[in-house]
């Protein structure tokens, strides 16, 4: 080993006794000309959409999709190809690209995704891989072709005017919006509504400090050990939870709680007397002293139940908390009042107290097409911004305690 | 999909085949062979002729020359109505708004005309324009001299059917772009269930999916239609009603043949259901269910048949209750089956024999919503669940307790599929209306309902509901699309003299109904059979949608109410924002290329939007059978109903500290104002009136098509069904023209002697167009309008619902010469001098 080092040393360093410099210096340029030209050359190549569907997993699943939207085909004929979208067009973005692309070509030639259905099923790690890169760029080989500051807003529908002018102020990255603009969208696993990506993706790129509380953004399951092994529950979304510690891919968090104390009590909610579930625990652990402390313990005068405050210490996965829990309920908010008023005007949030709302919602989202997470989503962001909660005149069942013109 | 549509269909077919065996439901499928003479172009396949879909079903339609010559029912439909039959009566009957017209006095004087007048029926024809120009007018007048406590924008309830059309999202996105109005709270039908039932089954329930029928029809040993209807009720749904709900009562008729379930009919009269399955009847008092059920449930404490174990771990508060039942209570009355005998007539050892068999099989209880739309309508329905959590069978196959078994083919399970969306009721994000005023003046922003009239009579007066306090705004103007509140509000004469306070009234509709009459400024919308949209197909099956295809070109100069209210917002120059600059067509495919893609999400495969245009139709296979409240059963914590505590709640500690005299904190039986069969005024007035939905009408529509008149009026009259006893003791014979009456109003009707209806019961159903002889009060109804005759009062401070089936009355044989029925035919066309303009 020593030997091959001084061998290198040598080799570099000390000065050739038997080729002249000139030579020497003329070859290494005329290689590294070659060299130069031959990675341009393979740069381009591979920067054609010829290479890029020439693999058949882009040729028989992107390429069809593509071909339906107005990226491909349009009035005046500007077309995007693939490297338009998918290649940073800065130099040294670009080489680091191509070098992550190696993984792409490797999943290609061991097959991970090498059948339609193979694909589906991988492709919302290649969409997520994809809307994290243009989320850090703010969507910038979009912007290549559509910059905010050259749009004429006049000129947009008026619906898009107040979208598209929001987000211009907040110099938005285009594909937080437009995800599934030129692709499919992957199946999203229960979760079909596609604004939850938007908050995956906050959450694995969240900063988590030892000692302060954050907000669970997708519904998961709480764990016994550092290790992920042993299920005890699940946290629902936008719970309230303090980070303790972390460890490798796990985090440990506080619960502090109340639950009602009857029957296994194994349903925890954030409120005092307010029917808000943030926690359900298994059956087994929800009455283990171990576990569980009870810290306070009041009757609910609306009801006469016993409500009691608890805590708890729990495991979660790493990656799926967030500081602030307005972008959940921005996310609510929106499927709310589309979705809610398509048969009726949809109450004011603050027009029922906490615990009403569940019995209305659930007597109507029927009728509605909303996904079962983001049911449970509007629910509790109706819950949280009830007359419980308002700072605003309405009362419990204010004159809106009803739904308003909703059926015969 | 593991399950093709063509194997689907062939099932679907195959149910419903073995069930063909309903004669009284089916409208014979060859009937009325074309009308037409020419149209060479139309075959007789009907699957090539437009289809479009309804209230009452999907339809073909064969259209030759712009004109629409016949009729048939879907061909997936296996058992169509009726009703379908008076589809072309509707859109070329004499009814119909065809002009833009002003009430007379307002278009001399606006605003300050002399309001007596209205019902005098007295218009003059405008322009399109004028007319508009009026309309935006009054709305700038409003909201500039007063705010947006003067104008009420009336809630819609059952428009005509399609997502792109539906008049009250037009009409609310329009109206509230120009500034905010007083809106509604609840709705005619359900309100006192809707409001009561969250406390209790913490859910609405009445517009909740039900216990699938296969489960019902396998697990049931007994099933109780609590005065509930629903071989008359599911003719129509809220989406076009794919009349699925049909086969399961045809294999229920098999079962109660074969006495493998029975079915008791527990209402006062014989209904359609019990007349179709041949089910028993069990009759009871008007107005007295709740002693029944306090009897009922008295019976299963002392005789031990109720279910200790599902009240200690489902509910709450049976230890408040059951002082009240035992006599312990503030009454001291103890609420014994010969106490409840005494009022709601059935015998005492009926009444215990009832409550064995409900407990001693699984027993499935299918309320009607008719029970709660009476004096203190909140308390039959809390005492219904009572009972059904007494019995213990909440949650288990086959039994416990539904409230709306007989309402769009509820029972029928769910496709999964998503349905389509609408034409958006809210203004788009971020948008404020052109007079963004929130000042309400302290009055609030909604009226419960059925309290609008009030609002005009008792300015300013504030009342109880729900817990809250509202301040009932004396709107100045109101505007109704596509809903006729001169039908389903009660007590006529009220609202005549409550309408002479309003100083603007505008009316959108395609006939001419009271509601046109009683207005200032009439806009003439087209019927849904002239324009393009598309329905969801199957209110809760989500079976499929349904392509609406437009028949014909709109009639006169009747517009969509898209085309009205884009018009309107161009008058304030936000017409692009409330289209979206999409037109008709444009909507209908966005709203089905946006369901297409979410139900791609699901791998629900659909067709194109030009393919489905085409076939007009996209089917969705049965999804799965499915068990009401099975998961609170099965977990009552993590599936915690909505209710305050999350369980059944028997006693509701939150209705007791409202403290109402009228909704205590647990069931409770009260009095009413007005009782049959020895109750307060049943001297003076000995007859009930109920006021049912009708059998050939949905609601008022319809009511104006002559051809299907013509198939139940007498003398040209809304029916009064009466028993045999009550006629004659008044001299009364079958098609007689009789006077109904009581101190509130007057009609005139046609009497129906039926021995399906008991002495002291008679039936005027709801939706006969009202008629009067003139504008003034206590005018006679020359049609037969029940809401002529019924009282319009609060179900109590929590729902403040319409008590219209609390209503007594006197019938007499009608002697003289009769007046002119005067609902039908439009206005009275007058020149701006008030001279009658010749019209032929």
């Amino acid at each position: 080993m020593k030997t091959l080092f001084a061998f290198i040393r040598r080799l570099f360093l000390r000065p050739s006794a038997r080729i002249g410099l000139g030579v020497l210096v003329t070859g290494g340029f005329i290689a590294g000309v070659a060299a130069w030209a031959g990675f341009n050359k393979a740069m381009e190549a591979t920067n054609h959409e010829r290479f890029c569907i020439s693999c058949h997993t882009m040729h028989d699943n992107l390429l069809p999709e593509l071909q339906k939207t107005v990226h491909w085909n349009n009035r005046t004929g500007v077309r995007a190809r693939c490297p338009d979208c998918h290649v940073p067009h800065a130099f040294t973005d670009k080489v680091a690209r191509k070098m992550q692309a190696s993984r792409e070509v490797w999943g290609h030639l061991v097959g991970t995704i090498g059948t339609r259905e193979k694909f589906k099923e991988h492709r919302i790690v290649l969409a997520q891989r994809e809307w994290a890169r243009f989320a850090a760029n703010g969507s910038k080989e979009c912007r290549a072709c559509h910059d905010y500051k050259d749009m004429d807003f006049e000129r947009m529908r008026p619906t898009s005017q107040v979208a598209m002018r929001n987000a211009a102020t907040r110099n938005q990255s285009c594909v937080d919006c437009h995800k599934g603009i030129a692709h499919q969208l992957p199946d999203m696993k229960g979760a079909h509504n596609p604004a939850f990506d938007t908050l995956v993706s906050a959450a694995a790129g969240q900063r988590v400090e030892v000692g302060t509380a954050y907000f669970t953004v997708v519904p998961q399951d709480i764990f016994a050990d550092e290790a992920l092994s042993t299920r005890i529950g699940a946290l629902e979304v936008a719970a309230k939870v303090k980070v303790l510690e972390t460890k490798g891919d796990a985090q440990q968090v506080e619960l502090a709680l109340w639950r009602k104390n009857k029957g296994y009590g194994r349903v925890w909610y954030g409120h005092f007397g307010l029917n808000i579930t943030s926690a359900v625990l298994d059956k087994a652990i929800a009455r283990d002293d171990k576990f569980v402390t009870v810290l306070e313990s009041k009757e609910d005068p609306l009801t006469g139940l016993e409500w009691q405050q608890v805590a708890a210490k729990a495991w979660i996965r790493k990656g799926s908390l967030i500081d602030s829990v307005e972008p959940i309920w921005t996310i609510a908010r929106a499927s709310y009042s589309t979705s809610c008023s398509v048969c009726h005007r949809q109450p004011d949030e603050a027009h029922f107290d906490a615990n009403t709302w569940p019995g209305l919602f659930g007597g109507m989202v029927g009728f509605t097409s909303m996904d079962g997470d983001t049911a449970k989503v509007v629910l509790k962001y109706l819950q949280t911004h009830s007359s419980d909660f308002s700072t605003t005149q309405h009362g419990a069942g204010a004159p809106d305690a009803t739904l308003q013109t909703a059926r015969p | 999909m593991s399950y093709s549509r063509r194997g689907f269909l062939k099932a679907m077919t195959l149910l419903s085949g073995s069930a063909l065996v309903a004669p009284s439901l089916l409208v014979p499928r060859r009937a009325g062979a074309a009308a037409a003479g020419g149209g060479a172009a139309a075959t007789d396949d009907i699957t090539t002729w437009k289809i479009t879909g309804s209230h009452f079903g999907a339809i073909r339609a064969k259209v030759v020359g712009d004109r629409v010559v016949d009729i048939r029912p879907f061909e997936h439909d296996k058992y169509p109505t009726e009703m379908i039959k008076g589809i072309i009566g509707l859109i070329y009957g004499p009814s119909r708004v065809r002009y833009p017209m002003v009430r007379l006095d307002w278009y001399r004087k606006r605003h300050l005309s002399d309001t007596s007048q209205r019902g005098d029926n007295r218009f003059v024809r405008v322009g399109w324009d004028e007319a508009l120009d009026l309309f935006y007018g009054e709305l700038e007048r409003i909201q500039r001299e007063h705010g947006p406590w003067a104008l009420h924008t009336g809630g819609v309830g059952w428009r005509s059917v399609g997502q792109v059309h539906s008049c009250g999202n037009h009409m609310v996105r329009a109206v509230g772009m120009h500034g905010r109005s007083v809106g509604t709270a609840g709705d005619y039908s359900t309100g006192a269930g809707q409001t009561i039932l969250p406390y209790v089954l913490g859910s609405t329930e009445v517009y909740s999916q039900g216990t699938s029928w296969e489960v019902i029809l396998r697990e049931s040993k007994l099933i109780v239609f609590w005065a509930n209807d629903p071989i008359k009720n599911l003719q129509v749904g809220w989406n076009t009603e794919t009349h699925e709900a049909y086969a399961y009562y045809a294999q229920l008729k098999q079962k109660i043949a074969d006495k493998s379930i029975r079915v008791i009919c527990l209402d006062p009269v014989k209904s359609k259901t019990l007349n179709y399955l041949g089910a028993e009847h069990q009759y009871v008092n008007p107005m007295t269910d709740v002693p029944l059920m306090l009897a009922i449930a008295h019976t299963l404490v002392k005789e031990k048949l109720h279910d200790q174990k599902f009240l200690d771990s489902y509910t709450l508060g049976f230890d408040r209750f059951l002082p009240y039942l035992e006599g312990r209570g503030e009454d001291g009355v103890e609420k014994t089956p010969e106490w409840a005998a005494a009022i709601c007539g059935v015998p005492a050892d009926r009444i215990r024999e009832l409550a064995r068999l409900l407990a001693q099989n699984r027993s499935q209880l299918i309320f009607g919503w008719a029970i709660q739309r009476q004096q203190h309508g909140e308390q039959p329905y809390w005492m219904g669940a009572v009972l059904a959590a007494m019995l213990g069978q909440i949650g288990l196959p086959g039994g416990g307790i539904s409230y709306a078994h007989h309402y769009s083919s509820v029972g029928v399970s769910s496709s999964g599929a998503a349905m389509p969306g609408a034409f958006p009721l809210n203004l788009d994000p971020g948008r404020k209306p052109k007079h963004d005023n929130t000042d309400y003046k302290g009055y609030g922003a909604v009226i419960p309902i059925a309290r609008v009239i009030d609002a005009l009579l008792e300015p300013g007066k504030e009342i109880d509901f729900n817990g809250n306090k509202v301040k009932l705004a004396p709107y100045r103007m109101a505007i109704f699309s596509g809903c006729n509140q001169w039908h389903r509000q009660p007590q006529r004469n009220r609202m005549k003299e409550a309408w002479k306070k309003l100083e603007t009234v505008v009316a959108i509709d395609y006939n001419w109904t009271a509601t046109c009459r009683f207005a200032d400024i009439v806009l003439p919308a087209c019927t849904p059979y002239e324009r393009n949209d598309l329905d969801a197909y199957g209110s809760y099956s989500n079976r499929g949608i349904i392509a609406m295809h437009k028949l014909i070109d709109p009639l006169f100069h009747s517009r969509t109410d898209f085309d009205i209210f884009r018009a309107l917002t161009r008058r304030f120059n936000r017409d692009q924002e409330y289209s979206r600059g999409l037109d008709e067509m444009q909507w209908v495919e966005k709203l089905y290329e946006d369901c297409r893609k979410e139900n791609g999400l699901k791998d629900i495969a659909m067709p194109p939007f030009a393919e489905f245009w085409k076939k007009g139709y996209v089917l969705f296979p049965e999804g799965k059978p499915w068990v009401r409240h099975a998961d609170f059963r099965d977990d009552a914590e993590v599936n915690a109903l909505g209710t305050p505590s999350g369980f059944i709640e028997i006693f509701s500690r939150k209705i007791e500290r409202y403290g109402y005299a009228d909704c205590r904190g647990h069931p409770v039986w009260m009095e009413k104002v007005e009782r049959s069969h020895g109750g307060p005024g049943s001297d003076r007035h000995p007859l009930w009136l109920q006021s049912v939905h009708p059998d050939k009408r949905l609601h008022s529509q319809l009511c104006e098509s002559e051809p299907l008149r013509d198939t139940y009026a007498i003398q040209g009259r809304e029916p009064v069904f009466i028993s045999p006893q009550d006629a004659a003791a008044r001299g009364i014979k079958h098609g007689d023209l009789v006077r109904v009456f009581n101190d509130r109003g007057q009609l005139l009707a046609g009497a129906n002697v039926s021995d399906n209806f008991p002495p002291g019961v008679v039936r005027i159903q709801e939706g006969a167009w009202f008629g009067p002889t003139g504008p003034d009060i206590g005018a006679l109804d020359t049609y037969g309008d029940p809401n002529t005759l019924t009282l319009d009062i609060g179900t109590s401070r929590l729902a403040q619902a319409t008590s219209a089936n609390t209503c007594l009355v006197q019938v007499e044989k009608f002697a003289g010469s009769a007046p002119a029925v005067t609902s039908f035919g439009g206005p009275v066309e007058v020149d701006p001098e008030g001279r009658k303009v010749d019209q032929s």
